[in-house]
């Protein structure tokens, strides 16, 4: 059979072109998902500052919530920010033998300010003694006293200093004058943010964390192996909370926000993946049928000589599986282009920091391959059931009379496929609210996209029939005879209303999903608000002196800190967002409904949750907050939660001083009854005007910012949306293109009973306009069954939210794709004399 | 031996189509076929002529009555088995579409022995390619060969397998008369020379002349028989049927 199988397939090429490109497509994106996917779990960063370290020595950058299940293992969750680590740890290691070098390491924000400006807020601060684990070496100059900095040669060039030249640096809020007594060198590894050195104890003064360093790196004594000090240190320091990374670990331990921007990328890549596989077995299913019905008269003919169904069918899976072999090898290398290529794109967008470096070993090759193989076997087995069904007497009759479309196992996936969507649908709707629905909503899709697709030949018919009367009445001849082929070949219109069903459902069901719930979190966002101005950092902060003096000017009816930052109710899993304010101003810069207590309490260890939490007001609860340490709070004021938008006021004093800049970010003002809101801006810029670092914003500045923070997200899944329509519209040209080629007979044959070539190719053009149609119809279907339960839970409304144009542009992608394909290889098909196509090879 | 049947059907009646559009294509047909014959079924359009064919061969089953194809009962056996058989005992040619585009002559030809898992006897094999006259178009594809070289490469795969019997559905329908003659010499040939049975179902009185016997079908009962017949017999008998102008095959349900 194999044989057989192999001959067939290098004789009809052609026929096999369709599925070797969308398993090939499905393959490589399904391997550039497992890189991406091997990539986020790696979250391999290659370590900068500490490139020439052996070890790094960290505070333990996750917290491991108390296990539900006491025989589950503990999952980690990891801490939003900086874990820092005593000082004296420093000693301790260099106490170990086999140490050369123990260098303790702080970073803090710097700006370079000219003339009341910040300039360039990208630079971190240190002191020059931790220059060496990189190692930072110095290419003019000497290195700096008190009062003196080095700066690094990328950022010296780009602003151009020189040694001896004195600049205005901004830390922590407060601007200072440095001479510049060196440049350093940046090794090779440091590709990314531009370093300034201070002397030691500037740098600790700037850092203000007297006591505790951020990492300290170590350098191994000559001879003496990584792990092997690793070991060593570790058990030097038993007991503390401290994680010791070696190799690329390291880089880890200098980014600890890596690992959680590649949790999205988990998720992002799932996404991807599962789309594509999904389409990937329909589409093949689809591919594969057709040149199964399109050699149908061939399989009766092997049937009536004796071949068994059985044998039919295993002819027909070797076929599928070999083909997926070679697709699938050949798939390989794309795979990995694509995989790099799409993370690069989300480090663009800055989805995913962009030192996670690409990865993609064997695994994902591995998986991707299997799922290669797998899709074929799926879609390989749905086609060889139709084969193996093959009468034998049809090898006997030119008629090619359809058959039955709804077996057992249609029937059985499609109704599966209803009940879970609508499962789903219901959860979506009650069970969740505000923005966890999309979580809901993406598996959704998927099941519905697949229950339609089982039915699709039925669907098809119907819907067929409801717009053939249209398609005659508006198309004279042409539209008249294209109804009647739409009516005599039902299944294999669905074979091509199948990928343009996936496309328009998904691409309408992802990106209105992201345009509804952009919607919903803005008009959360903007609900929240009742700042009329804010004061928000560019640098590392405001200072703290400042909050006072904006409650001086005249106008201010209140002004708060505003510090965010994650952390977890002591015992829970699910993280929670923490907000810290300023007891005197929050009442009138938050907009919370208060249901007990007062704001104005928010002092010490005073908290404010949502009274969903069920505790009252004097109850003492214990919070995890974002740097790991737990803090025993007092409950001082409860508030009606938003539903899908949970949060937890802290003291803006005491939250801050648990963030990994330590200083608030923003400053919240309200203005007072009556006062223009632009007057107080002006009053509030004069007051800022000698302070570099601070930009006075409105609300309608903070909203667009809020927006554009949105849009990040909102990118990535046009991104993926992209990528997912590329791929259902290559198998839409690619299943419109062999269906349309095969009938090069049929359209000579009608042009030699009279038909003019314009005549055929308008029949054509109307029969696609058909598919088109039904395609679009049954995708907008699956997109609502998605969309109307989940806008009903993030907003309470039926519909949807966005521009409606999207939707227009989805519906004439598909309808120009689909005439496209169809009319191009129409046009080929009847070129030439019509006696010869009639009289060629069926 | 003469006496012995290879096919015989018994009482075969066959139905189609739902109960608003009842077709009765066969109603009751008895008949032997003896090993070594050659027989031509003949009939007007719509007569069951195919339907016979196809139940006597295993490729269709009959709504009631039995059918006995070398000394097996069709009624009952399945799908798989029937296939079986019909790989083992029967031979196949079509009027057209008879050969795998993809295959060569030679691989057309040892196909049913391929698919029984046996391996092909090479002096067969060449014996029965130098009998149709392929013997220099081995390696040939089906489009690089006439018509009439397609049907005698499908003659041969009828034989390869030293079948009970060969069904021809309309071997000659779509060749001119030279070639027809070409075909029709061979089965005869494969019937004096080797002793081998046929079946064939036909339209033309030239064609049936070759056969020991010709039967007539109308409205699916058996009418009458010809013994050693000369073509103006047949083609007078069919005149008497009636629907005789009318000899374009129509293949849908019922014919």
């Amino acid at each position: 059979m194999l044989r057989i199988a192999l001959r067939t397939m290098r004789f009809r090429k052609g026929g096999f072109a369709a599925t070797f490109i969308a398993l090939f497509f499905g393959a490589a994106l399904v391997m550039a998902c497992g890189g991406l996917l091997e990539t986020g779990v790696r979250t391999d960063v290659a370590p900068q500052r500490y490139a020439a370290t052996d070890v790094v020595v960290t505070g333990d950058q996750t917290y491991a919530p108390p296990p539900t299940d006491p025989e589950d293992d503990a999952e980690s969750e990891p801490l939003p920010e900086r874990v820092r680590l005593d000082a004296s740890v420093v000693g301790t290691i260099r106490g170990v033998p086999g140490v050369a070098l123990a260098e303790g390491d702080v970073s803090f924000p710097v700006g370079l300010v000219r003339a009341g400006r910040v300039v360039d807020s990208a630079p971190l601060g240190h002191s020059w003694a931790s220059g060496r684990l990189a190692p930072y070496t110095l290419g003019a100059g000497a290195q700096p006293g008190p009062g003196e900095v080095v700066l690094d040669r990328t950022m010296a060039g780009a602003n151009a200093i020189a040694v001896g030249d004195r600049v205005d640096l901004l830390a922590r809020g407060t601007t200072g004058t440095f001479r510049v007594s060196g440049i350093a060198e940046p090794p090779a590894a440091v590709t990314g943010t531009p370093a300034v050195f201070f002397a030691g104890a500037d740098a600790d003064r700037l850092a203000a964390r007297p006591g505790s360093v951020d990492a300290v790196g170590v350098l191994a004594a000559p001879g003496v192996d990584a792990g092997q000090l690793a070991e060593r240190i570790g058990a030097a320091l038993r007991g503390q909370p401290v994680t010791i990374s070696t190799g690329n670990d390291r880089g880890t331990a200098e980014f600890p926000e890596a690992p959680r921007g590649s949790e999205g990328l988990i998720a992002l890549a799932g996404v991807i993946g599962g789309f594509a596989i999904l389409v990937a077995i329909f589409v093949v299913a689809g591919t594969l049928g057709l040149s199964i019905q399109h050699r149908h008269r061939e399989l009766a003919l092997l049937r009536a000589i004796g071949t068994t169904p059985r044998q039919l069918r295993r002819m027909v899976l070797t076929e599928a599986f070999t083909v997926a072999v070679l697709a699938t090898a050949l798939a390989c290398v794309p795979g990995v282009l694509l995989g790099g290529w799409i993370l690069d794109r989300l480090a663009g967008l800055g989805a995913v920091p962009a030192l996670v470096v690409f990865h993609q070993g064997w695994l994902p090759m591995i998986v991707g391959t299997g799922v290669g193989l797998l899709t074929s076997l799926v879609a390989g087995l749905m086609a060889a059931r139709r084969a193996g069904r093959t009468r034998p007497v049809e090898a006997l009759s030119d008629a090619a009379t359809q058959r039955r479309w709804l077996g057992p196992m249609r029937l059985l996936f499609a109704v599966l496929g209803f009940a879970g969507g609508l499962a789903l649908a219901i959860v979506t709707v009650t069970v969740f609210d505000g923005s966890i629905a999309a979580s809901t909503a993406g598996p959704t899709v998927m099941v519905w996209a697949v229950a339609l697709a089982m039915i699709a030949p039925g669907l098809t018919k119907v819907v067929g029939a409801l717009l053939r009367p249209v398609l005659r009445g508006v198309g004279g001849n042409a539209g008249y005879l294209a109804m009647l082929n739409a009516k005599a070949r039902t299944v294999r219109l669905a074979a091509a209303v199948t990928p343009i069903m996936f496309s328009v459902g998904i691409a309408t069901a992802m990106i209105y999903l992201q345009t509804t719930l952009a919607d919903a979190e803005r008009e959360a966002y903007t609900r929240n608000l009742r700042a009329d101005v804010v004061l928000a950092s560019t640098t590392g902060g405001l200072p703290t002196d400042l909050v006072d003096q904006v409650r001086r000017v005249p106008g201010v009816a209140g002004a708060s800190e505003f510090v965010t930052s994650t952390g977890f109710v002591d015992g829970d899993t699910e993280s929670v967002p923490l907000q810290g304010v300023s007891a005197d101003g929050a009442e009138q810069t938050t907009s919370i409904r208060l249901t007990g207590g007062t704001l104005a309490d928010l002092r010490g260890d005073g908290v404010a949750v949502p009274a969903e939490l069920g505790v009252s007001v004097g109850d003492s609860m214990r919070i995890r907050l974002g740097d790991g340490a737990s803090v025993p709070l007092r409950v001082v004021a409860l508030f009606a939660g938003d539903p899908g938008y949970p949060r937890i006021l802290l003291p803006a004093e005491l939250l801050v001083s648990h963030t990994t800049n330590g200083l608030p970010a923003q400053i919240m003002v309200r203005a007072g009854a009556g006062v223009d809101p632009a007057a107080l801006r002006a009053a509030l810029r004069e007051l800022t005007a000698d302070r570099p670092g601070v930009a006075v914003a409105d609300r309608d500045a903070m909203t667009a910012a809020y927006v554009r923070e949105l849009q990040v997200g909102a990118s990535v899944n046009y991104l993926l949306v992209g990528l997912i329509m590329m791929y259902t519209a290559i198998s839409v040209v690619n299943t419109l293109v062999m269906a349309t080629s095969r009938r090069r007979r049929e359209l000579g044959l009608q042009r030699l009973t009279g038909s003019t070539r314009g005549q055929v190719l308008r029949m054509m053009t109307l029969e696609a306009i058909l598919v088109a149609a039904v395609g679009i119809l049954l995708g907008t279907l699956v997109s609502t069954t998605t969309l109307v339960p989940f806008s009903l839970a993030a907003t309470d409304s039926v519909w949807p939210s966005g521009p409606l144009w999207i939707y227009g542009a989805v519906v004439g992608v598909a309808t120009v794709l689909t005439v496209a394909a169809t009319l191009l290889p129409a046009w080929f098909a009847t070129r030439g004399r019509p006696a010869e196509a009639a009289a060629g090879p069926e | 031996m003469q006496t012995e049947d290879v096919v015989r059907l018994e009482s075969v009646h066959k139905t189609y189509g739902d109960k608003r559009h009842r077709v009765e294509a066969l109603r009751g047909v008895t008949i032997g076929l003896p090993r070594g014959s050659f027989t031509a079924v003949m009939g007007p359009s719509g007569s069951g002529k195919s339907t016979f064919l196809h139940c006597a061969a295993g490729l269709d089953r009959p709504t009631s009555g039995s059918v006995r194809l070398a000394e097996r009962e069709l009624t009952g056996l399945g799908e798989t088995a029937l296939t079986k058989l019909r790989r083992e005992r029967v031979g196949f040619v079509f009027q057209s579409f008879n050969l795998l585009p993809a295959l060569t002559v030679q691989q057309n030809i040892t196909l049913p022995l391929r698919l029984a898992g046996k391996r092909a006897d090479r002096a067969l094999v060449a014996d029965v390619i130098s009998r149709v006259g392929l013997a220099d178009r081995r390696k040939h594809l089906p489009a690089e060969l006439s018509g009439g070289q397609q049907q005698r490469v499908a003659i041969a795969r009828a034989l390869v397998t030293r079948p009970a019997v060969i069904f021809a559905d309309e071997p000659t329908g779509a060749l001119d008369t030279r070639t027809a003659r070409d075909v029709l010499d061979l089965l005869r040939s494969a019937v004096r020379v080797h002793g081998q049975t046929v079946v064939m179902v036909t339209h033309d009185p030239v064609a049936a002349s070759y056969a020991d016997r010709v039967v007539f079908l109308a409205d699916g009962q058996l009418v009458g028989e010809l013994r050693n017949p000369a073509p103006d017999a047949v083609a007078e008998r069919m005149t008497h049927l009636g629907a005789w102008a009318d000899h374009t095959p129509v293949r849908a349900l019922g014919a």
